[in-house]
């Protein structure tokens, strides 16, 4: 990685640049809340944004996504949809491309998926820094800092950004369309500086020793039973966490009947079909279960796969959730702190 | 260790190949016994399973099952389902004809631990549908006879009408390579044998705990009755292994379904041990 320094008046140059060979996205305003949608120009950016309804992960894998058309006359597969339009996602806080770093690893390990493929190759992804809202606990999963997955990162220091250049395509990029300059001892100590007052600006330490666990450990606990009861089986946690990536498969006929496609849809397992087989037997039938078991695979599954956590603390499903259900939540209450009403 | 195939064909893993139905065998009333011919003759020759894997089989226009392959890893060329009518896919796919293409994806999923369990005595115990896993392995063991111990397979199934491969297991009875006993829990005129659980059939049964392997497929109740039985007769948790079945979308841990505990079925099973297994919270 090496670093450059980019004064903040040149980020139109930066935006207009990635246009051309872009379609480019950001944060915007909707409503007094914030999405990632294409944008025009720089004007339209707004990176004072807290954080987004929607998490970067539809811009991998969409809510429904085609995967292949078929002819039914012969049962042959007639299409794929691997192609994939060159984007860049500007403006992506630090969670959040941790987050895509956690289903890199889903998707692009064993059993590669070339959908995702596809997109996450066309895809710039360039982040920015910000400013912890009061729900947001990435520092408990040290995802408060991000050091790949990314192509440019800016870190505002006020009237200029301390640019990461990670590739080859991010540093082209300044190099044709945005003047930088190298960086400076001073500029340096600043960026230490902006990184230490936004470390000490999270509204509260959440304590996650032990967890995965204490979570195996807490698994016949009665918290899960107060939790079961609050729930609403909505799953809106799961739509909305940049981490989730459970989907259901099905297959969809033309009109005539003649032609068909196989399409994923996300799914959650909050939904009270998620885990039925055969017969009616539903392993995860209660409520109690369903939240035991996204907690419990969150904290546990994937990190005995993947040595992490799947969360980065991005503060989202608390935001979702109509029940007052969400990790902080459910860590102090295994912690000994009961759920509170 | 199995080839994958969609990893030696670099090709996309949601991609079904298209398999004709060479056979089709009526067991029972609900279920059939299909034999499938992959048509492409690379991906034919590249595909090799364990006893104990899945395929994922496609109706287009339905969608996707999970099926065990039921024939053994030794006999080629061909893979064979045996198909219990559950739901949306599995009746269309009893409303098949001879001839017809459905689509095929894997193998799937860890298997049994073949190479594992050769020089060893084998119990195997199988509840209903169970057996169709439990055959491939059968059969493989059948194939590699030398290899073994004494090999004892205890069946069970609601009544006579229901056992699968009833004829084949007829004969076997009377073979000395194979303790082969049988037992339904309702019996009917033409019945003369065990009556009740599978479980009743461990106080007929010898084992010398040190020496034997156990496998175990079934409906969800019978595993915890099974496996006290064999801890009873102090077989070592991890010598017992168990094939779990969930709900599986994509087959290659990515839509999350099947998660049993901290596992997916689907690429961490469907067989795991049994020391495993009762470490996975909400398994048994
Ligand atoms: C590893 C593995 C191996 C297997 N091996 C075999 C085998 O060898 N032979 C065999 O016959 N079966 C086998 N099965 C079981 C088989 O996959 C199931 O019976 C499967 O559900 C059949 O698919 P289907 O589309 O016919 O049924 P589905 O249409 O999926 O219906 C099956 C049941 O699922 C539930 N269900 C499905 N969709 C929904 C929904 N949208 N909402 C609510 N409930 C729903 C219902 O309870 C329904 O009864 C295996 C399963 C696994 C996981
Ligand atoms: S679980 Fe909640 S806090 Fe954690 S990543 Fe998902 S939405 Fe964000
Ligand atoms: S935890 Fe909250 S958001 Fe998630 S399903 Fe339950 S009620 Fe809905
Ligand atoms: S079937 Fe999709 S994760 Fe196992």
């Amino acid at each position: 990685m090496f670093f450059r320094i980019m004064d903040k008046l040149r980020l139109p140059d930066l935006i207009d640049g990635l246009a051309e060979s872009y379609e480019v996205i950001g944060p915007v305003a909707k409503g007094e809340k914030f999405v990632f949608a294409p944008i025009a120009g720089a004007e339209e950016l707004r990176l004072d944004y807290d954080t987004t309804l929607l998490p970067p992960k539809t811009f991998f894998t969409p809510p429904t996504e085609p995967l292949m058309g078929f002819s039914m006359a012969d049962s042959d597969v007639r299409s794929e949809s691997l192609e994939s339009p060159p984007r860049a996602l500007f403006g992506v806080h630090p969670c959040d491309i941790n987050a895509l770093g956690l289903m890199d690893n889903v998707f692009l390990g064993e059993y590669e998926d070339p959908y995702y493929k596809a997109r996450r190759e066309s895809t710039l992804v360039i982040g920015i820094n910000c400013k912890p809202r009061p729900e947001c606990f990435c520092d408990a999963w040290g995802t408060d800092e991000v050091h790949s997955g990314f192509d440019l990162f800016l870190s505002d220091l006020g009237d200029r950004y301390f640019v990461s250049v990670q590739s080859v395509k991010g540093a082209e990029l300044l190099d044709r369309f945005v003047e930088t300059r190298p960086i400076t001892a001073e500029d340096t100590e600043d960026f230490q500086r902006v990184t230490r007052e936004f470390k000490a600006s999270f509204s509260e330490k959440v304590d996650t020793s032990q967890l995965p666990l204490l979570i195996d450990a807490k698994y016949n606990d009665a918290v899960w039973e107060e939790l079961g009861e609050k729930c609403l089986a909505c799953g809106a946690c799961s739509m909305v966490c940049p981490t989730c990536y459970c989907f259901d498969v099905r297959d969809r006929l033309s009109i005539d009947g003649a032609t068909g496609e196989r399409e994923r849809v996300w799914d959650s397992c909050m939904f009270s079909n998620f885990a039925e087989v055969a017969h009616g037997q539903n392993f995860r039938g209660t409520r109690a279960s369903r939240v035991k078991y996204r907690y419990y695979h969150k904290q546990w599954g994937y990190l005995s796969k993947y040595g992490r956590v799947l969360c980065v603390g991005c503060g989202r499903c608390e935001n979702a959730c109509k029940a007052d259900i969400n990790p902080r939540v459910v860590i102090k209450a295994l912690q000994g702190g009961g759920v509170a009403q | 260790m199995s080839t994958t195939t969609y990893r030696d064909l670099g090709a996309n893993p949601y991609r079904p190949w298209p398999a004709r139905i060479t056979s089709i065998i009526d067991l029972t009333e609900k279920e059939k016994l299909f034999e499938l011919r992959l048509i492409d003759e690379t991906v034919r020759e590249a595909f090799v399973h364990d006893a104990g894997q899945f395929v994922e089989v496609s109706v287009f226009g339905v969608g996707e099952a999970p099926i065990s392959i039921s024939s053994a890893p030794s006999k080629q060329g061909f893979i064979e389902l045996c198909v219990r009518k559950a739901g949306d896919v599995t009746s269309a796919l009893h409303s098949k004809q001879c001839g017809d293409i459905v689509g095929l994806r894997g193998p799937f999923g860890r298997g049994f631990p073949f190479e594992e369990m050769k020089g060893h005595d084998i119990l195997l115990v199988a509840g209903g549908l169970g057996i169709a896993p439990l055959k491939s392995l059968i059969n493989h063991i059948h194939d590699e006879r030398h290899d073994f111990g004494r090999v004892t397979i205890l069946l069970g199934a609601r009544n006579p009408g229901e056992i699968l491969f009833r004829q084949q297991f007829d004969m076997w009875k009377h073979r000395d390579d194979f303790d082969l006993i049988m037992t339904v829990d309702t019996p009917d005129a033409s019945w003369d044998g065990e009556v009740g659980l599978v479980t009743k059939l461990f106080d007929r049964i010898e084992i010398d705990p040190a020496a034997t392997y156990g496998a175990i497929c079934g409906p969800p109740v019978m595993y915890r009755y099974v496996i006290d039985e064999m801890r009873k007769k102090n077989m070592d948790a991890d010598r017992i292994y168990v094939s779990f079945e969930r709900r599986m979308k994509c087959g290659i841990g990515k839509c999350g379904h099947c998660g049993v505990g901290h596992q997916y079925a689907c690429i961490d099973g469907p067989v795991f041990n049994y020391w495993e297994a009762m470490n996975l919270q909400g398994a048994i």
